[in-house]
């Protein structure tokens, strides 16, 4: 299993529309709406590199998202 | 499906309390037919293992690859599984703690029989939750939290003055030390169980369930031969012949509580055991048309219509309510995103991080930043005071951002 958090810039006044299409998205496990750099987190839980891959191209595909950048998870300490 | 966690969490509450509310009914008839806690307790801890059995096998049925559990219940479930070793020793302890808690739980609805009495007692767990949950969740509670548990005792012990005024010290001792302790227990190290990975995915809540109520029976039951053997008693064949003369009532309790049980696990995975608990705590609202009914048919005493105890009641009731709301409305998240300079070892670095209070993951990834954090606070004053100061203070840190999460989404 592949874990990576997206980080994703959106062009204003679409917020509402990208949750929509982003809740669609199979491999996604979470999306949290951010104040800061930001606009959307993203963390997704996929089987392999090439997987997340397509994820990530679903994601850029979606209009109104204007970059995203890909951070993938190597080691994690959870409650 | 995804739906707004904080929605589900309330949703999975909330079930399991209206169910529980029902059950306390169908426990006070049965009570009228079983006066012993301990025979009474020992005969549904039997139905509950046996419907455990029941219904996790029947979920562990494969439809198209994947079984009913896994499409209709929890996701993460597979089929009917033997605990792990790693669990084990976590089932030992929330098993005793459900032991416990059922018990006491039982003794005390004969003592007072009115369920919306007996029931309103158990919330008082909060205030043990947030305790343990500040020792062992590296969480010190906030002002609010104190204020919210304190608010929902008080609250509970308001609402559950008996209608003609006593409040016995039996009671008491058994609400204070028998009944929240092991609720408590079996709170935490269910938690615990849930939040471990099994075969590389989340645990799921069938099993836990399932284990859960073996091994509390199996303490039950121990318990009762030890006290049967040292007093003389029977209370175990006792326990015996009820299977056989109570069989419709006890298995209704045992399908109703399995699946309590699971909503409430569920709800547990999804939030802090203590935010759950305030939720779940609704249940004292859903108590009192089941006891004015049971008192319609004569099962308890007529519910009073003193205006000034009716006032008392409805104030502690009010009183939880607003404890629980403010609970659950009052957590705030966030994302430290942090970059560091080069030459610094991660492990430790991740290791200081994980140290700091308030924060719930560390996750080092590769990318744009080198450590991307999860936190958990009350207020944002704590957050800044508690948490950034110290991130601040950790040698090799070039640089960090907040981010405040406003919503969140998660895949169920």
């Amino acid at each position: 299993m592949i874990n990576a958090y997206i980080l994703i810039h959106i062009s204003p006044g679409n917020t509402d529309k990208i949750i929509n299409q982003l809740r669609k998205i199979e491999n996604i496990a979470k999306i949290s709406v951010v104040a800061g750099e930001y606009d959307i987190v993203a963390r997704v839980q996929v089987k392999s590199l090439e997987r997340l891959l397509k994820t990530t191209d679903k994601i850029q595909m979606i209009k109104g998202v204007s970059k995203t950048t890909t951070q993938v998870i190597e080691k994690e300490i959870t409650l | 499906m995804k739906i707004r966690k904080k929605y589900l969490l309330y949703v999975l509450a909330f079930s399991s309390a209206i169910l529980a509310a029902l059950l306390s009914g169908i426990d006070v008839v049965i009570g009228q037919f079983l006066k012993n806690p301990l025979i009474l307790g020992l005969s549904i801890f039997y139905f509950g293992f046996l419907m455990a059995i029941i219904f996790t096998g029947f979920f562990s049925i494969s439809y198209k690859g994947k079984s009913i559990g896994e499409r209709t219940i929890d996701p993460s479930f597979k089929k009917i599984r033997f605990p792990k070793k790693v669990e084990i020793k976590y089932h030992i302890l929330s098993g005793a703690g459900n032991a416990i808690f059922t018990i006491g739980y039982f003794w005390l609805l004969i003592l007072i029989k009115d369920p919306s009495l007996v029931l309103p007692f158990s919330q008082v767990v909060i205030l043990y939750l947030v305790i343990i949950e500040s020792i062992t969740e590296k969480n010190t509670p906030t002002l609010i939290e104190i204020q919210s548990s304190v608010i929902v005792t008080l609250g509970a012990i308001l609402g559950s003055i008996s209608l003609s005024g006593t409040i016995s010290l039996e009671s008491l001792v058994i609400v204070f030390l028998v009944i929240n302790p092991g609720w408590a227990l079996q709170s935490i190290y269910q938690r615990k169980i849930k939040m471990m990975k099994i075969n590389n995915r989340p645990n799921d809540s069938l099993n836990i369930r399932l284990w859960n109520v073996a091994f509390a029976c199996l303490f039950t039951m121990v318990f009762v031969i030890i006290y049967d053997f040292y007093s003389g008693s029977n209370n175990f064949i006792e326990s015996l012949y009820a299977i056989i003369n109570q069989f419709g009532w006890l298995s209704l309790v045992g399908i109703g509580t399995f699946f309590s049980y699971i909503f409430y696990i569920r709800a547990l995975g999804i939030g802090k055991a203590s935010v759950t608990q305030a939720v779940k705590s609704s249940v004292i609202i859903f108590t009192i048309p089941v006891s004015i009914v049971l008192a319609y048919f004569g099962y308890i005493n007529p519910i009073s219509t003193d205006p000034a105890l009716i006032i008392i009641r409805f104030s502690g009731i009010v009183l939880m309510l607003l404890g629980i709301i403010s609970f659950a409305l009052t957590l705030t998240k966030a994302y430290i995103f942090i970059k560091m300079k080069p030459g610094y070892p991660i492990e430790k670095t991740m290791q200081k991080i994980w140290d700091i209070k308030g924060v719930n993951r560390v996750t080092a990834v590769a990318g744009d930043y080198d450590f991307i954090v999860k936190i958990h606070t009350r207020t944002l004053v704590k957050g800044y005071e508690r948490i950034l100061r110290k991130i601040e203070s950790i040698e090799g840190i070039k640089e960090y951002k907040w981010q405040s999460v406003l919503k969140e989404w998660e895949n169920i």
